[in-house]
Protein backbone atom coordinates (compact mmCIF):
# COMPACT_ATOMS: atom_id res chain seq x y z
CA UNK A 1 0.00 0.00 0.00
CA UNK A 2 1.10 3.20 -0.91
CA UNK A 3 0.13 5.96 1.91
CA UNK A 4 -0.26 9.26 1.37
CA UNK A 5 -0.92 11.69 4.48
CA UNK A 6 -3.26 14.36 4.53
CA UNK A 7 -2.32 16.77 7.32
CA UNK A 8 -0.76 19.44 5.52
CA UNK A 9 -4.17 21.02 4.22
CA UNK A 10 -5.79 24.73 4.15
CA UNK A 11 -8.83 23.47 4.52
CA UNK A 12 -8.19 22.27 8.10
CA UNK A 13 -8.44 25.82 10.11
CA UNK A 14 -5.09 25.51 12.09
CA UNK A 15 -2.92 24.78 8.65
CA UNK A 16 -5.01 27.28 7.21
CA UNK A 17 -3.08 30.01 9.61
CA UNK A 18 0.30 28.47 8.91
CA UNK A 19 0.14 29.35 5.66
CA UNK A 20 -1.60 33.08 5.68
CA UNK A 21 1.10 33.60 8.06
CA UNK A 22 4.29 31.66 6.55
CA UNK A 23 4.48 29.91 9.76
CA UNK A 24 7.71 27.76 8.13
CA UNK A 25 8.33 25.84 11.47
CA UNK A 26 4.91 24.53 12.55
CA UNK A 27 4.56 23.24 8.12
CA UNK A 28 7.72 21.82 8.82
CA UNK A 29 6.74 20.11 11.82
CA UNK A 30 3.63 18.53 10.41
CA UNK A 31 5.82 17.85 8.02
CA UNK A 32 8.53 15.64 9.55
CA UNK A 33 6.00 13.78 12.05
CA UNK A 34 4.02 12.78 8.90
CA UNK A 35 7.24 11.58 7.17
CA UNK A 36 8.51 9.92 10.47
CA UNK A 37 4.81 8.10 10.52
CA UNK A 38 5.74 6.54 7.53
CA UNK A 39 3.76 8.76 4.51
CA UNK A 40 4.87 7.70 1.06
CA UNK A 41 3.86 11.03 0.05
CA UNK A 42 2.81 14.10 1.73
CA UNK A 43 -0.50 16.01 0.51
CA UNK A 44 0.00 19.70 -0.02
CA UNK A 45 -3.37 21.72 -0.48
CA UNK A 46 -2.67 25.70 0.34
CA UNK A 47 -6.15 26.61 -0.85
CA UNK A 48 -7.78 28.67 1.98
CA UNK A 49 -11.14 29.19 0.45
CA UNK A 50 -10.18 33.06 1.14
CA UNK A 51 -7.17 34.48 -0.75
CA UNK A 52 -7.07 34.76 -4.60
CA UNK A 53 -5.39 32.53 -7.37
CA UNK A 54 -2.10 34.11 -7.09
CA UNK A 55 -2.51 33.83 -3.42
CA UNK A 56 -2.75 30.22 -3.65
CA UNK A 57 -0.21 30.01 -6.37
CA UNK A 58 2.38 32.15 -3.58
CA UNK A 59 1.30 29.71 -1.22
CA UNK A 60 2.26 26.43 -3.01
CA UNK A 61 5.58 27.61 -4.33
CA UNK A 62 6.56 28.36 -0.67
CA UNK A 63 5.16 25.14 0.91
CA UNK A 64 6.83 22.69 -1.58
CA UNK A 65 9.95 25.00 -1.56
CA UNK A 66 10.02 24.81 2.29
CA UNK A 67 9.28 21.09 2.43
CA UNK A 68 11.49 19.93 0.47
CA UNK A 69 14.47 21.89 1.86
CA UNK A 70 13.61 19.08 5.14
CA UNK A 71 12.09 16.17 4.47
CA UNK A 72 12.74 13.67 1.52
CA UNK A 73 9.35 12.76 1.63
CA UNK A 74 7.96 13.40 -1.93
CA UNK A 75 4.85 15.66 -2.23
CA UNK A 76 1.28 15.38 -3.58
CA UNK A 77 0.63 18.44 -4.62
CA UNK A 78 -3.23 18.56 -4.10
CA UNK A 79 -5.15 21.83 -5.61
CA UNK A 80 -8.66 21.92 -7.77
CA UNK A 81 -6.65 24.66 -10.06
CA UNK A 82 -4.43 23.92 -12.91
CA UNK A 83 -2.57 26.88 -12.53
CA UNK A 84 -1.85 25.89 -8.72
CA UNK A 85 -0.84 22.31 -9.80
CA UNK A 86 1.84 23.79 -12.13
CA UNK A 87 3.12 26.07 -9.90
CA UNK A 88 3.67 23.27 -7.49
CA UNK A 89 5.30 21.41 -9.82
CA UNK A 90 7.79 23.96 -11.30
CA UNK A 91 8.74 24.73 -7.65
CA UNK A 92 10.52 20.78 -7.04
CA UNK A 93 13.74 20.39 -6.95
CA UNK A 94 13.42 17.26 -9.50
CA UNK A 95 12.05 14.88 -6.92
CA UNK A 96 8.76 12.33 -7.86
CA UNK A 97 5.43 13.92 -7.06
CA UNK A 98 1.96 13.39 -7.84
CA UNK A 99 -0.55 15.47 -9.16
CA UNK A 100 -3.79 15.55 -7.27
CA UNK A 101 -6.16 16.04 -9.53
CA UNK A 102 -8.28 16.18 -12.72
CA UNK A 103 -11.66 15.29 -12.82
CA UNK A 104 -13.53 13.40 -16.14
CA UNK A 105 -14.35 16.92 -17.22
CA UNK A 106 -13.19 17.94 -20.78
CA UNK A 107 -11.60 21.85 -19.22
CA UNK A 108 -10.08 20.05 -16.85
CA UNK A 109 -8.37 17.14 -18.03
CA UNK A 110 -6.90 19.74 -21.44
CA UNK A 111 -5.33 21.38 -18.69
CA UNK A 112 -3.71 18.88 -16.00
CA UNK A 113 -2.87 15.82 -18.23
CA UNK A 114 -0.65 17.59 -20.21
CA UNK A 115 1.35 18.63 -16.75
CA UNK A 116 1.74 15.37 -15.91
CA UNK A 117 3.27 14.30 -19.54
CA UNK A 118 5.67 17.70 -19.49
CA UNK A 119 6.67 16.67 -15.92
CA UNK A 120 6.57 12.87 -16.11
CA UNK A 121 4.85 12.37 -13.23
CA UNK A 122 1.79 10.62 -11.66
CA UNK A 123 -1.83 12.12 -11.60
CA UNK A 124 -5.22 11.55 -9.63
CA UNK A 125 -7.75 10.87 -11.63
CA UNK A 126 -11.32 11.72 -9.33
CA UNK A 127 -14.21 9.81 -10.63
CA UNK A 128 -16.54 12.90 -11.72
CA UNK A 129 -17.83 14.88 -13.88
CA UNK A 130 -19.05 18.30 -15.31
CA UNK A 131 -22.18 17.66 -13.50
CA UNK A 132 -20.22 16.85 -10.11
CA UNK A 133 -19.91 13.16 -8.44
CA UNK A 134 -22.23 10.62 -10.07
CA UNK A 135 -24.38 8.41 -8.16
CA UNK A 136 -23.97 5.38 -9.73
CA UNK A 137 -20.82 2.75 -10.24
CA UNK A 138 -21.17 2.51 -14.01
CA UNK A 139 -20.94 6.42 -14.25
CA UNK A 140 -18.04 6.75 -11.85
CA UNK A 141 -16.24 4.44 -14.48
CA UNK A 142 -17.59 6.50 -17.54
CA UNK A 143 -15.72 9.13 -15.62
CA UNK A 144 -12.61 7.49 -15.70
CA UNK A 145 -12.52 6.37 -19.09
CA UNK A 146 -12.84 9.76 -20.36
CA UNK A 147 -9.25 10.17 -18.43
CA UNK A 148 -8.41 7.31 -19.64
CA UNK A 149 -8.59 8.81 -23.37
CA UNK A 150 -6.99 11.99 -22.35
CA UNK A 151 -4.03 10.16 -21.01
CA UNK A 152 -3.61 8.02 -23.82
CA UNK A 153 -3.65 10.87 -26.26
CA UNK A 154 -1.22 12.70 -24.43
CA UNK A 155 0.88 9.40 -23.88
CA UNK A 156 0.94 9.23 -19.98
CA UNK A 157 1.10 5.26 -19.39
CA UNK A 158 -1.57 3.83 -17.20
CA UNK A 159 0.78 3.32 -14.40
CA UNK A 160 0.91 7.07 -13.65
CA UNK A 161 -3.03 7.43 -12.66
CA UNK A 162 -4.35 7.00 -9.93
CA UNK A 163 -8.16 6.56 -10.25
CA UNK A 164 -9.89 8.05 -6.87
CA UNK A 165 -13.43 6.18 -7.06
CA UNK A 166 -14.77 8.87 -4.56
CA UNK A 167 -16.21 8.43 -1.22
CA UNK A 168 -19.48 10.04 -0.02
CA UNK A 169 -20.87 10.02 3.54
CA UNK A 170 -22.75 6.62 4.54
CA UNK A 171 -24.78 8.60 6.77
CA UNK A 172 -26.78 10.63 4.34
CA UNK A 173 -27.20 7.78 1.28
CA UNK A 174 -26.45 4.18 3.17
CA UNK A 175 -25.74 2.75 -0.83
CA UNK A 176 -22.72 5.02 -0.48
CA UNK A 177 -20.13 2.24 0.63
CA UNK A 178 -20.95 -0.38 -1.90
CA UNK A 179 -20.83 2.43 -4.47
CA UNK A 180 -17.13 3.16 -4.00
CA UNK A 181 -16.31 -0.49 -3.30
CA UNK A 182 -18.16 -1.71 -6.20
CA UNK A 183 -15.90 1.20 -8.64
CA UNK A 184 -12.67 0.38 -6.82
CA UNK A 185 -13.34 -3.38 -8.18
CA UNK A 186 -14.84 -2.09 -11.76
CA UNK A 187 -11.45 0.15 -12.28
CA UNK A 188 -9.33 -2.50 -10.87
CA UNK A 189 -10.74 -4.90 -13.54
CA UNK A 190 -10.97 -2.40 -16.37
CA UNK A 191 -7.71 -0.79 -16.04
CA UNK A 192 -5.15 -3.61 -14.25
CA UNK A 193 -2.13 -1.03 -14.71
CA UNK A 194 -3.63 1.63 -13.04
CA UNK A 195 -3.75 2.83 -9.28
CA UNK A 196 -6.31 2.94 -6.79
CA UNK A 197 -6.50 5.84 -4.30
CA UNK A 198 -8.91 6.73 -2.04
CA UNK A 199 -9.68 9.28 1.01
CA UNK A 200 -11.04 7.32 3.88
CA UNK A 201 -12.25 9.30 6.59
CA UNK A 202 -15.31 11.04 4.53
CA UNK A 203 -17.10 7.32 4.38
CA UNK A 204 -18.31 7.77 8.37
CA UNK A 205 -19.50 11.29 8.39
CA UNK A 206 -22.04 12.15 10.95
CA UNK A 207 -22.10 8.60 12.64
CA UNK A 208 -20.47 7.10 15.65
CA UNK A 209 -17.45 4.92 16.26
CA UNK A 210 -15.78 6.93 12.97
CA UNK A 211 -12.47 4.80 13.99
CA UNK A 212 -14.04 1.28 13.67
CA UNK A 213 -16.43 2.19 10.69
CA UNK A 214 -13.06 3.83 8.42
CA UNK A 215 -10.93 0.76 9.14
CA UNK A 216 -13.73 -1.66 8.12
CA UNK A 217 -14.27 0.26 5.29
CA UNK A 218 -10.68 0.51 4.96
CA UNK A 219 -10.06 -3.44 5.09
CA UNK A 220 -13.02 -4.33 2.32
CA UNK A 221 -11.84 -1.08 0.14
CA UNK A 222 -7.88 -3.04 -0.10
CA UNK A 223 -9.42 -6.77 -0.88
CA UNK A 224 -11.44 -4.82 -3.71
CA UNK A 225 -8.51 -3.60 -5.20
CA UNK A 226 -7.63 -0.50 -3.39
CA UNK A 227 -3.71 0.49 -3.26
CA UNK A 228 -3.26 4.01 -2.32
CA UNK A 229 -5.19 5.98 0.67
CA UNK A 230 -4.84 9.21 1.35
CA UNK A 231 -4.91 9.39 5.63
CA UNK A 232 -4.11 9.90 9.01
CA UNK A 233 -0.85 8.09 9.07
CA UNK A 234 -0.21 9.06 12.28
CA UNK A 235 -3.87 7.25 13.60
CA UNK A 236 -2.53 3.77 14.50
CA UNK A 237 -5.72 2.30 13.70
CA UNK A 238 -5.98 3.20 9.89
CA UNK A 239 -2.12 2.35 9.98
CA UNK A 240 -2.47 -0.23 11.56
CA UNK A 241 -5.37 -1.44 9.19
CA UNK A 242 -3.23 -1.31 6.61
CA UNK A 243 -1.05 -3.93 7.57
CA UNK A 244 -3.67 -5.90 8.96
CA UNK A 245 -5.17 -6.28 5.02
CA UNK A 246 -1.77 -6.56 3.86
CA UNK A 247 -1.16 -9.63 5.87
CA UNK A 248 -4.40 -11.17 5.38
CA UNK A 249 -4.69 -10.42 1.32
CA UNK A 250 -0.94 -12.46 1.72
CA UNK A 251 1.30 -9.47 0.83
CA UNK A 252 3.28 -9.41 3.89
CA UNK A 253 5.69 -12.74 3.80
CA UNK A 254 5.46 -14.29 7.29
CA UNK A 255 3.23 -11.40 8.66
CA UNK A 256 6.90 -9.22 8.94
CA UNK A 257 5.37 -5.37 8.73
CA UNK A 258 2.45 -6.20 10.48
CA UNK A 259 4.00 -7.67 13.68
CA UNK A 260 7.15 -5.08 13.42
CA UNK A 261 4.08 -2.23 13.13
CA UNK A 262 2.73 -3.22 16.71
CA UNK A 263 5.94 -4.24 18.07
CA UNK A 264 7.31 -0.75 17.82
CA UNK A 265 4.44 1.27 19.12
CA UNK B 1 35.32 -11.30 4.08
CA UNK B 2 36.76 -13.64 7.30
CA UNK B 3 35.81 -16.79 7.80
CA UNK B 4 34.96 -16.00 10.85
CA UNK B 5 32.73 -13.10 9.91
CA UNK B 6 31.20 -14.88 7.09
CA UNK B 7 29.81 -17.82 9.69
CA UNK B 8 28.62 -15.08 12.10
CA UNK B 9 26.65 -13.21 9.24
CA UNK B 10 25.35 -16.49 8.51
CA UNK B 11 23.98 -16.99 12.11
CA UNK B 12 22.92 -13.26 12.26
CA UNK B 13 20.89 -14.15 8.86
CA UNK B 14 19.13 -16.89 10.18
CA UNK B 15 17.99 -14.90 13.27
CA UNK B 16 16.83 -12.98 10.98
CA UNK B 17 14.92 -15.31 9.14
CA UNK B 18 16.51 -14.35 5.91
CA UNK B 19 16.50 -16.53 2.75
CA UNK B 20 17.82 -14.24 -0.14
CA UNK B 21 19.21 -10.43 -0.45
CA UNK B 22 15.72 -9.00 -1.11
CA UNK B 23 14.21 -10.33 2.25
CA UNK B 24 12.96 -8.46 5.17
CA UNK B 25 14.16 -9.13 8.37
CA UNK B 26 12.65 -9.62 11.71
CA UNK B 27 14.40 -5.73 12.66
CA UNK B 28 14.13 -3.11 9.91
CA UNK B 29 16.98 -2.25 7.71
CA UNK B 30 18.44 -5.63 5.84
CA UNK B 31 16.78 -5.43 2.98
CA UNK B 32 19.27 -5.87 -0.22
CA UNK B 33 22.25 -6.85 1.95
CA UNK B 34 23.26 -10.43 1.15
CA UNK B 35 21.24 -13.12 2.80
CA UNK B 36 21.64 -16.85 3.83
CA UNK B 37 21.67 -18.04 0.39
CA UNK B 38 24.39 -15.21 -0.77
CA UNK B 39 26.82 -15.71 1.94
CA UNK B 40 26.42 -19.14 2.22
CA UNK B 41 27.38 -19.49 -1.71
CA UNK B 42 30.69 -16.84 -0.48
CA UNK B 43 31.33 -18.99 2.17
CA UNK B 44 31.80 -21.84 -0.16
CA UNK B 45 34.20 -19.91 -2.61
CA UNK B 46 36.38 -18.81 0.25
CA UNK B 47 36.64 -23.04 0.66
CA UNK B 48 35.01 -23.05 4.00
CA UNK B 49 33.95 -26.39 4.75
CA UNK B 50 30.57 -27.27 4.40
CA UNK B 51 29.88 -28.92 7.79
CA UNK B 52 31.23 -25.98 9.48
CA UNK B 53 29.04 -24.11 7.64
CA UNK B 54 25.88 -25.94 8.49
CA UNK B 55 26.78 -26.17 12.29
CA UNK B 56 28.54 -22.74 12.94
CA UNK B 57 26.95 -20.76 10.53
CA UNK B 58 23.14 -22.64 9.96
CA UNK B 59 22.24 -24.75 12.29
CA UNK B 60 23.75 -23.00 16.18
CA UNK B 61 21.75 -20.11 15.93
CA UNK B 62 18.49 -21.52 15.81
CA UNK B 63 18.84 -21.87 19.77
CA UNK B 64 18.99 -18.48 20.18
CA UNK B 65 15.68 -18.34 17.74
CA UNK B 66 13.81 -20.90 20.39
CA UNK B 67 15.14 -18.52 23.28
CA UNK B 68 13.13 -15.47 21.63
CA UNK B 69 10.27 -17.12 20.67
CA UNK B 70 9.84 -18.43 24.54
CA UNK B 71 10.58 -14.62 25.81
CA UNK B 72 7.69 -14.40 23.22
CA UNK B 73 9.73 -11.78 21.58
CA UNK B 74 9.27 -13.70 18.32
CA UNK B 75 6.30 -15.31 16.76
CA UNK B 76 5.52 -18.12 14.97
CA UNK B 77 5.89 -17.20 11.62
CA UNK B 78 9.69 -15.60 12.94
CA UNK B 79 10.55 -19.18 13.53
CA UNK B 80 9.12 -20.36 10.53
CA UNK B 81 11.31 -17.66 8.69
CA UNK B 82 14.38 -19.10 10.46
CA UNK B 83 13.54 -22.45 9.40
CA UNK B 84 13.32 -21.53 5.93
CA UNK B 85 16.61 -19.52 6.15
CA UNK B 86 18.51 -23.04 7.54
CA UNK B 87 16.44 -24.54 4.60
CA UNK B 88 17.45 -22.50 1.77
CA UNK B 89 21.19 -22.70 3.35
CA UNK B 90 20.55 -26.95 3.38
CA UNK B 91 19.61 -27.00 -0.27
CA UNK B 92 22.77 -25.47 -1.22
CA UNK B 93 24.78 -27.52 1.02
CA UNK B 94 23.54 -31.26 0.54
CA UNK B 95 25.69 -31.98 -2.70
CA UNK B 96 28.52 -31.19 -1.32
CA UNK B 97 27.92 -33.02 2.13
CA UNK B 98 27.21 -35.88 -0.01
CA UNK B 99 30.33 -38.16 -1.51
CA UNK B 100 29.52 -39.37 -4.61
CA UNK B 101 29.66 -42.85 -5.61
CA UNK B 102 30.33 -44.89 -2.33
CA UNK B 103 28.94 -47.99 -1.49
CA UNK B 104 25.80 -48.19 0.35
CA UNK B 105 26.14 -48.95 4.15
CA UNK B 106 22.23 -50.06 4.18
CA UNK B 107 19.16 -48.26 4.39
CA UNK B 108 18.09 -46.16 7.62
CA UNK B 109 14.56 -44.86 7.31
CA UNK B 110 14.15 -41.65 9.34
CA UNK B 111 10.97 -39.94 10.05
CA UNK B 112 9.41 -36.78 12.56
CA UNK B 113 7.17 -38.91 14.80
CA UNK B 114 3.13 -37.98 14.10
CA UNK B 115 1.72 -34.73 15.20
CA UNK B 116 5.45 -32.78 15.09
CA UNK B 117 6.68 -30.57 12.27
CA UNK B 118 9.78 -29.74 13.27
CA UNK B 119 12.46 -31.21 10.32
CA UNK B 120 15.66 -29.34 10.36
CA UNK B 121 17.04 -31.27 12.81
CA UNK B 122 16.31 -34.60 11.02
CA UNK B 123 17.29 -33.17 7.51
CA UNK B 124 20.61 -32.41 8.95
CA UNK B 125 20.97 -36.12 10.37
CA UNK B 126 19.30 -37.32 6.53
CA UNK B 127 22.13 -35.36 5.21
CA UNK B 128 24.91 -36.54 7.01
CA UNK B 129 23.74 -40.51 6.91
CA UNK B 130 23.58 -39.70 3.16
CA UNK B 131 27.50 -38.30 3.31
CA UNK B 132 28.67 -41.05 5.29
CA UNK B 133 26.90 -43.26 2.95
CA UNK B 134 23.77 -45.02 4.14
CA UNK B 135 20.47 -45.14 1.55
CA UNK B 136 17.93 -42.75 3.45
CA UNK B 137 14.79 -43.21 3.22
CA UNK B 138 13.43 -40.17 4.51
CA UNK B 139 9.15 -39.82 5.35
CA UNK B 140 9.16 -36.37 6.26
CA UNK B 141 7.15 -35.03 9.21
CA UNK B 142 3.58 -36.32 11.39
CA UNK B 143 4.62 -39.53 10.27
CA UNK B 144 2.23 -42.12 11.55
CA UNK B 145 3.28 -44.81 13.93
CA UNK B 146 1.49 -47.46 11.11
CA UNK B 147 3.61 -45.75 8.19
CA UNK B 148 7.31 -46.22 9.65
CA UNK B 149 6.43 -49.79 10.45
CA UNK B 150 5.74 -50.51 7.09
CA UNK B 151 8.20 -48.64 5.47
CA UNK B 152 11.14 -50.32 7.94
CA UNK B 153 9.20 -53.39 6.92
CA UNK B 154 9.00 -52.82 3.28
CA UNK B 155 12.89 -52.20 2.95
CA UNK B 156 13.71 -54.74 5.43
CA UNK B 157 15.56 -51.82 7.06
CA UNK B 158 18.40 -52.19 9.90
CA UNK B 159 18.09 -48.92 11.24
CA UNK B 160 15.03 -46.68 11.49
CA UNK B 161 15.76 -42.90 13.43
CA UNK B 162 13.14 -40.72 15.18
CA UNK B 163 12.83 -37.25 15.84
CA UNK B 164 10.71 -35.18 17.97
CA UNK B 165 11.09 -31.42 18.91
CA UNK B 166 8.19 -31.62 21.21
CA UNK B 167 7.06 -32.70 24.88
CA UNK B 168 3.74 -33.69 23.94
CA UNK B 169 4.81 -35.78 20.46
CA UNK B 170 7.97 -37.38 21.72
CA UNK B 171 5.32 -39.77 23.58
CA UNK B 172 4.33 -40.80 20.07
CA UNK B 173 7.92 -42.60 19.56
CA UNK B 174 6.59 -45.07 22.41
CA UNK B 175 3.91 -46.20 19.76
CA UNK B 176 6.58 -46.66 17.08
CA UNK B 177 9.20 -48.94 19.28
CA UNK B 178 5.20 -50.95 20.05
CA UNK B 179 4.43 -51.38 16.96
CA UNK B 180 7.38 -52.74 15.60
CA UNK B 181 7.96 -55.32 18.33
CA UNK B 182 4.31 -56.62 17.35
CA UNK B 183 5.31 -56.76 13.58
CA UNK B 184 8.49 -58.51 14.97
CA UNK B 185 10.33 -56.27 13.67
CA UNK B 186 12.50 -55.21 16.82
CA UNK B 187 15.40 -57.60 16.62
CA UNK B 188 16.46 -57.08 13.24
CA UNK B 189 15.85 -53.07 13.47
CA UNK B 190 18.22 -51.11 15.57
CA UNK B 191 16.68 -47.88 16.90
CA UNK B 192 17.73 -44.34 17.63
CA UNK B 193 15.90 -41.25 18.56
CA UNK B 194 16.63 -37.81 18.61
CA UNK B 195 15.75 -33.97 18.92
CA UNK B 196 15.98 -31.83 21.72
CA UNK B 197 13.13 -33.25 24.38
CA UNK B 198 14.71 -36.71 24.03
CA UNK B 199 17.47 -38.26 26.63
CA UNK B 200 19.32 -41.28 26.88
CA UNK B 201 16.82 -41.87 29.74
CA UNK B 202 13.86 -41.15 27.15
CA UNK B 203 15.31 -43.89 25.17
CA UNK B 204 15.87 -46.47 27.66
CA UNK B 205 12.18 -45.84 29.05
CA UNK B 206 10.68 -46.26 26.06
CA UNK B 207 13.24 -49.14 24.77
CA UNK B 208 14.79 -47.65 22.14
CA UNK B 209 18.64 -48.42 20.91
CA UNK B 210 20.57 -45.27 21.07
CA UNK B 211 19.73 -41.43 22.00
CA UNK B 212 21.59 -38.72 19.64
CA UNK B 213 22.55 -35.59 20.88
CA UNK B 214 23.05 -34.81 17.24
CA UNK B 215 24.37 -36.24 13.80
CA UNK B 216 27.88 -36.43 14.69
CA UNK B 217 27.09 -38.75 17.19
CA UNK B 218 24.62 -41.14 14.82
CA UNK B 219 27.65 -41.76 13.06
CA UNK B 220 29.39 -42.51 16.16
CA UNK B 221 27.15 -44.93 17.03
CA UNK B 222 26.57 -46.27 13.79
CA UNK B 223 30.70 -47.33 13.44
CA UNK B 224 29.89 -48.77 16.54
CA UNK B 225 27.54 -50.83 15.67
CA UNK B 226 28.31 -52.33 12.37
C1 LIG C 1 12.10 -23.84 14.00
C2 LIG C 1 11.08 -24.17 15.06
C3 LIG C 1 9.75 -24.31 14.67
C4 LIG C 1 9.31 -24.27 13.21
C5 LIG C 1 9.65 -25.64 12.58
C6 LIG C 1 9.96 -25.54 11.10
C7 LIG C 1 10.66 -26.74 10.59
N1 LIG C 1 10.58 -26.90 9.30
O1 LIG C 1 11.29 -27.51 11.30
C8 LIG C 1 7.78 -24.03 13.36
C9 LIG C 1 7.49 -22.55 13.28
C10 LIG C 1 6.88 -24.76 12.34
C11 LIG C 1 7.52 -24.47 14.78
C12 LIG C 1 6.25 -24.75 15.25
C13 LIG C 1 5.98 -25.06 16.57
N2 LIG C 1 6.88 -25.04 17.60
CO1 LIG C 1 8.78 -24.92 17.37
N3 LIG C 1 10.61 -24.55 17.38
C14 LIG C 1 11.48 -24.30 16.43
C15 LIG C 1 12.86 -24.03 17.05
C16 LIG C 1 13.05 -22.51 17.11
C17 LIG C 1 14.07 -24.61 16.37
C18 LIG C 1 14.08 -26.12 16.16
C19 LIG C 1 15.26 -26.45 15.30
O2 LIG C 1 15.12 -26.54 14.09
N4 LIG C 1 16.47 -26.52 15.89
C20 LIG C 1 17.74 -26.69 15.17
C21 LIG C 1 18.03 -28.18 14.90
C22 LIG C 1 19.33 -28.30 14.14
O3 LIG C 1 18.16 -28.80 16.15
P1 LIG C 1 17.34 -30.11 16.58
O4 LIG C 1 16.03 -30.11 15.93
O5 LIG C 1 17.40 -30.24 18.02
O6 LIG C 1 18.16 -31.30 15.90
C23 LIG C 1 19.44 -31.75 16.29
C24 LIG C 1 19.41 -32.77 17.42
O7 LIG C 1 18.30 -32.67 18.26
C25 LIG C 1 19.50 -34.08 16.75
N5 LIG C 1 18.29 -34.71 16.21
C26 LIG C 1 17.09 -34.18 15.88
N6 LIG C 1 16.31 -35.10 15.37
C27 LIG C 1 16.99 -36.24 15.33
C28 LIG C 1 16.63 -37.49 14.89
C29 LIG C 1 17.54 -38.54 15.00
C30 LIG C 1 17.18 -39.87 14.50
C31 LIG C 1 18.80 -38.29 15.56
C32 LIG C 1 19.74 -39.41 15.69
C33 LIG C 1 19.17 -37.05 16.00
C34 LIG C 1 18.27 -36.02 15.87
O8 LIG C 1 20.35 -33.81 15.69
C35 LIG C 1 20.01 -32.54 15.14
C36 LIG C 1 21.22 -31.95 14.48
O9 LIG C 1 22.25 -31.65 15.40
C37 LIG C 1 12.68 -24.69 18.47
C38 LIG C 1 13.55 -24.08 19.58
C39 LIG C 1 14.86 -24.83 19.75
N7 LIG C 1 15.87 -24.09 20.06
O10 LIG C 1 14.94 -26.04 19.60
C40 LIG C 1 11.19 -24.47 18.71
C41 LIG C 1 10.44 -25.40 19.65
C42 LIG C 1 10.90 -26.84 19.45
N8 LIG C 1 9.05 -25.24 19.21
C43 LIG C 1 8.20 -25.20 20.20
C44 LIG C 1 6.80 -25.04 20.06
C45 LIG C 1 6.00 -24.89 21.33
C46 LIG C 1 6.19 -25.03 18.79
C47 LIG C 1 4.68 -24.93 18.51
C48 LIG C 1 3.79 -25.78 19.39
C49 LIG C 1 4.29 -23.46 18.56
C50 LIG C 1 2.81 -23.19 18.48
N9 LIG C 1 2.31 -22.60 19.55
O11 LIG C 1 2.17 -23.48 17.51
C51 LIG C 1 4.60 -25.38 17.03
C52 LIG C 1 4.34 -26.89 16.92
C53 LIG C 1 4.18 -27.36 15.52
C54 LIG C 1 4.20 -28.84 15.45
N10 LIG C 1 3.02 -29.48 15.48
O12 LIG C 1 5.25 -29.45 15.38
C55 LIG C 1 8.90 -25.38 21.53
C56 LIG C 1 8.70 -26.78 22.14
C57 LIG C 1 8.42 -26.73 23.62
C58 LIG C 1 8.16 -28.07 24.20
N11 LIG C 1 8.57 -28.19 25.43
O13 LIG C 1 7.62 -28.96 23.61
C59 LIG C 1 10.37 -24.99 21.18
C60 LIG C 1 11.43 -25.68 22.05
C61 LIG C 1 10.46 -23.47 21.32
C62 LIG C 1 10.33 -22.96 22.75
N12 LIG C 1 11.45 -22.66 23.36
O14 LIG C 1 9.25 -22.84 23.26
N13 LIG C 1 8.68 -24.51 15.51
Amino acid sequence: MITIAEKINATIPSVKKIIETRDRGKLLELARTQSKAGADYLDVNVGTGTGSRQDEIDSMRWAVTMIQEEVETPLCIDSADPDVLAAGLAARDGRPALINSTKGSDEHLNKVVPLAREYGQPLVGLAMDEEGIPATVTARVAACSKIVSTCAENRVGMDNVFFDPLVLPVSTDVKQGLVTLETIRALKEQFQKAHIVMAVSNVSFGLPERRIFNTAFLHMAIFAGLDTAILDVLNPDLMGAIKTAEAIMGRDRHCRKYARFWRNR
Amino acid sequence: METQELLDRIAINVVQGRVEAEDEGFDEGFENQPAVIELVEEALENGISPSDILIKGLTSSMTVVGEKFETGEYLIPDMLASAEAVGAGMDILTPHLLKAGIESKGKFVIATVSGDLHDIGKNIVAIMLKGAGYEVVDLGVDVPASRIIETVKKHNAPYLGLSALLTTTMRNMDEVIDGLKEAGLRNQTKVCIGGAPTSQDFADQIGADKHCNDAFAVLDWLKAAA
